[in-house]
């Protein structure tokens, strides 16, 4: 039995290196307000809250989100997927709605890496401390491997990472909300230095902070209200280690298996046909430039070896889908809420509630989450249209 | 609109203590895979997994990267709670519900050899008002159970005799730790036996919407404020919301229930849970802890403990309990019971369960 | 306008990590100057490092064999930028499928020319062969062993 979910409400704190005028408390319940607001709901019409809070370590506190739950004796869950948690709690918060069992979902994401000195030590922890932790493996090496193999299996050069990395910053000018606002040429982005080959500095992503909120609900809750439907939704966990998925007959490291699944059945649940059509925006959870290459054909804007002239349709071919409208994690990533902006903007787009950053006609929009190295996957696709 | 029932198909428990010969994804893989051999399931009809684990506890940040692969989360939609078993249990349930699954693995676990829960306690406390002050969760219990105390000498002798009960089941229980196993340091009034026996522990179901013997009967959750100084000491008031969920999702109440199984930090906080979900009156909680033989058969945390699974370890023991395979703790033929799971900080946020065996 | 308060703190986790009978095998060869990977019965792969269970068919594997020592570069990063703890730049990190094993391992390529990074790159970029190289004195470590051109 599966109600329609309606995306009713959303909000966002804005993304910055620190927020020291406020608690954790205090940056949760600025972003579920705001979500409630954009309802018209007040939080006694919440009948469960899931919050995102990825690792821990990086606020340094233990189980943060638990300082924001006050005396409401609402169901509660927190749930840790790293990269992907924004987009699990979404979907988390979504079956809650789709069993029956609540009405309406508040879904909050929030990170706290303000409070860290550095997050790559952090990072390096999540790596297997017996046979890894003497690596240098961070998730940029880990990127910076993928790329690499991506330019040998798909021909793609280090232009392209730049001339990605140069139009996710160009478009988040015109998002006040994202952390960066640099207007950078791919000159500029192939200057910058270069941390691990191919990658270079401003082809990753900024260490932000900040929360997102959505409000989701039954379609009783929509009724008279603008609203973006849930049309699709999937999650796909990997194997672990990188080096299983090098040769693997189903699909290498760089055809992003989980991607891949986790889109087809999205898109069949959604009736998505032709991605490259439908689709008006597209928001990529890739914190790495050259990460989206591996998106491309996973789903299904094209095929493998065409990857490198997609980047190129993209500038001239009016008819496809904009890409990060918002900048992306390129421009903002608040680790544990990036896959969850990602469904927030896409949820805006829908509405045409997006600003400045709003792109004309949206009909239907496509957000993906990513987590651990490349190890999770998920795919929401969100429209105008109830399900 | 009806919500399809879910059943609970295969069930599986292993509490140990610094075995060497195992790293904790083998741990778990051991524990999941008895679930699922048990399930009588082939992998391939299985499409979630969905887990309870604490990257503070597993001592690796996004711990599910490592782990979720030994729970079975092989190209298949998979979620980490980072909160406790039952909790995630309960979302998983939604799931089923919802359609978004046909058959999930639910899996938890923590391992006390590997990690310090006296760190883990103390570092749950906010860095301005409460960190500094060298707080952990056992504070909460050792308050109440100076609550409990000072209603007078009967509660003293009842405290003596549930504990010795406790230790009495523990031994009885062939899923308790036999060897090993260490306990903190007690905040006065509690005393050792009070306290839970930090183990390693593993726990994992396979739920699924094909009927079976076991049902999921209810579901309730709930939650309260983060300071204990908001929270009310005689009444877990999230565990006596969180039942009353699960009463109205059910049909019948835990005062229904021919074993409860109540999850608590320490003895008295297993009481209180007596309490708060209707099993026993108010003020009767180590009574019924005493003397009645449904409360927690199992040993509750005598038999060890470690965050974040102790929910899900209440359930399976419900579960084996229901069945008839509960060992030398079973009771006689148990219809109806009631299983309760508590997250940090001090059972803050609360999950009880339901369960019937179908006739 | 209040002023804001920030206080300091250090993040202090005691951990005891079990490696397992399996990584405790598998260093205890890698002393011996041999990689073992372990084979699972249902979709017969070589898994290396050697490990007790696959979990793409989640079982348990069965025969373990030694693989290498020889093997090919299969993806490479060359890290020249500086990270708190770790070794100074620039090193190469490379995965390694080793002869007869299905999946590949990480670690170290020494012995490089770096004079000119974009020239290594496109020399890695060609998959060469390489080869197992021990330390002098082997301590049961993954750090006992890296690659150099074969």
């Amino acid at each position: 039995m599966s109600e329609p979910v309606a995306v009713l409400g959303v909000g966002q704190t804005t993304y910055v290196r620190r927020h020291p005028e406020s608690s954790a408390a205090d940056l949760i319940w600025a972003a579920a307000e705001e979500a409630l607001a954009d309802a018209g709901l007040g939080i006694d019409a919440v009948d469960v809250i899931i919050a995102g809070v990825a690792p821990d370590a990086l606020a340094g506190e233990n189980c943060v989100e638990k300082t924001a739950i006050f005396g409401t004796g609402k169901p509660f869950l927190r749930v840790n997927t790293g990269g992907v948690t924004g987009s699990s709690t979404a979907f988390a918060g979504a079956s809650y709605v789709a069993s029956g069992r609540a009405r309406a979902a508040l879904v909050v994401s929030l990170e706290r890496m303000g409070q860290a000195s550095t997050s790559q030590r952090v990072f390096n922890t999540i790596f297997d401390p017996v046979y890894e932790k003497d690596f240098p493996l961070t998730t940029i090496t880990m990127a910076a491997l993928r790329a690499s193999m991506l330019m040998r299996v798909y021909g793609y050069r280090e232009r392209d990472w730049a001339e990605i990395a140069a139009r996710n910053y160009r478009h988040a000018l015109r998002n006040p909300l994202a952390h960066l606002h640099l207007d950078v040429t791919p000159e500029d982005v192939l200057d910058s230095p270069l941390l691990a080959w191919p990658i270079h500095r401003l082809e990753a992503c900024p260490m932000s902070e900040g929360a997102c909120a959505m409000v989701l609900g039954h379609a009783d809750l929509a009724v008279g209200r603008n609203v973006a439907w849930i049309q699709g939704m999937a999650s796909t966990s990997d194997s672990y280690a990188m080096g299983d998925r090098i040769r693997r007959p189903e699909g290498s490291l760089v055809d992003l298996l989980s991607l891949q699944r986790s889109a087809v059945r999205a898109y069949a649940d959604a009736g998505v046909t032709d991605p490259r059509k439908e689709f008006g925006v597209v928001e990529l959870y890739s914190p790495f430039s050259s990460a989206e290459a591996m998106t491309y054909p996973a789903l299904g804007f094209c095929a493998p070896l065409d990857g490198p002239r997609f980047i190129q349709e993209q500038q001239e071919d009016t008819s496809l889908p904009v890409f990060n409208p918002s900048g992306g994690p390129q421009a903002a990533n608040p680790v544990s809420a990036t896959a969850m902006v990602r469904i927030a903007e896409c949820a805006l787009q829908v509405r045409g509630l997006a600003g400045e950053r709003q792109v004309a006609g949206v009909r239907r929009a496509v957000a993906t989450g990513q987590g651990g190295a490349t190890q999770f996957s998920t795919v929401c696709v969100l429209g105008t249209q109830r399900p | 609109m009806t919500r399809p029932a879910v059943y609970v198909e295969g069930a599986a428990l292993e509490i140990s203590f610094a075995d060497g010969r195992r790293n904790l994804q083998e741990l778990i893989f051991d524990t999941v895979r008895a679930a699922v051999d048990d399930s009588g399931q082939p992998m391939h009809e299985i499409d979630s997994v969905v887990l309870a684990a604490h990257d503070l506890v597993d001592g690796r940040s996004l711990s599910s990267m490592v782990t979720s692969p030994a729970a079975g989360a092989y190209l298949r939609d998979e979620i980490r709670y980072g909160d406790d078993g039952a909790g995630a249990l309960a979302a998983a349930v939604t799931r089923l519900e919802a359609g978004h699954a046909r058959r999930s693995i639910v899996a938890a676990w923590g391992r006390s050899s590997e990690h310090s829960p006296d760190q883990f306690s103390r570092s749950l406390f906010e860095p301005f008002r409460s960190r500094p002050l060298g707080l952990d969760e056992f504070v909460l219990s050792a308050m109440r159970a100076q609550l409990c105390l000072a209603a007078g000498d009967g509660v003293a002798s009842a405290r003596e005799r549930a504990s010795l009960r406790r230790i009495n089941n523990a031994r009885a229980n062939p899923r308790a730790l036999r060897d090993g196993g260490f306990r903190s340091a007690p905040h006065f009034p509690l005393d050792d036996a009070d306290l839970p026996l930090w183990a390693d522990v593993t726990a994992a179901v396979v739920l699924s919407t094909e009927p079976g013997p076991i049902r999921l009967a209810g579901v309730g959750q709930s939650s309260e404020a983060y300071n204990f100084g908001d929270r009310d000491l005689r009444t877990i008031t999230s565990l006596k919301t969180a039942a009353e969920r699960a009463t109205a999702d059910a049909g019948f109440g835990a005062d229904a229930a021919d074993v409860a199984e109540v999850d608590g930090l320490t003895l008295i906080d297993e009481a209180l849970g007596l309490e708060a979900i209707g099993f026993a009156a108010p003020g009767t909680g180590l009574q019924a802890l005493a003397g009645d033989g449904r409360c927690n058969p199992s040993g509750g945390g005598a038999s060890g403990y470690s965050p974040p699974s102790m929910g899900l370890v209440r359930i399976v023991e419900t579960v084996l309990q229901l069945r008839g395979t509960a060992g030398s703790v079973q009771l006689r033929q148990p219809r109806r019971a009631v299983a309760t799971g508590g997250s940090v900080v001090a059972g803050q946020t609360q999950t009880v369960v339901l369960l019937e065996a179908v006739r | 306008m209040t002023e804001l308060v920030s206080i300091p703190g250090h993040w202090d986790f005691d951990y005891t990590y079990f490696a397992g009978e399996a990584a405790s095998r598998f260093f205890a060869e890698l002393r011996n100057t041999r990689v073992m990977g372990a084979t699972c019965p249902d979709c017969r792969r070589v898994l290396v490092p050697a490990r007790s269970f696959c979990d793409a068919c989640f079982q348990r594997t069965t025969d373990w064999v030694e693989v290498g020592p020889e093997g090919t570069l299969e993806t490479f990063t060359i890290i020249t930028a500086a990270f708190p703890g770790l070794p100074e730049p620039p090193i190469v990190m490379a995965y390694v499928t080793l002869d007869g094993a299905d999946t590949a391992l990480v670690n170290l390529v020494l012995a490089l020319d770096l004079s000119d990074i974009g020239a290594a790159a496109a020399a890695l970029q060609r998959q060469p062969r390489v080869r197992v190289q021990y330390v002098p004195e082997p301590q049961g470590r993954i750090t006992d062993f890296a690659f150099v051109l074969a």
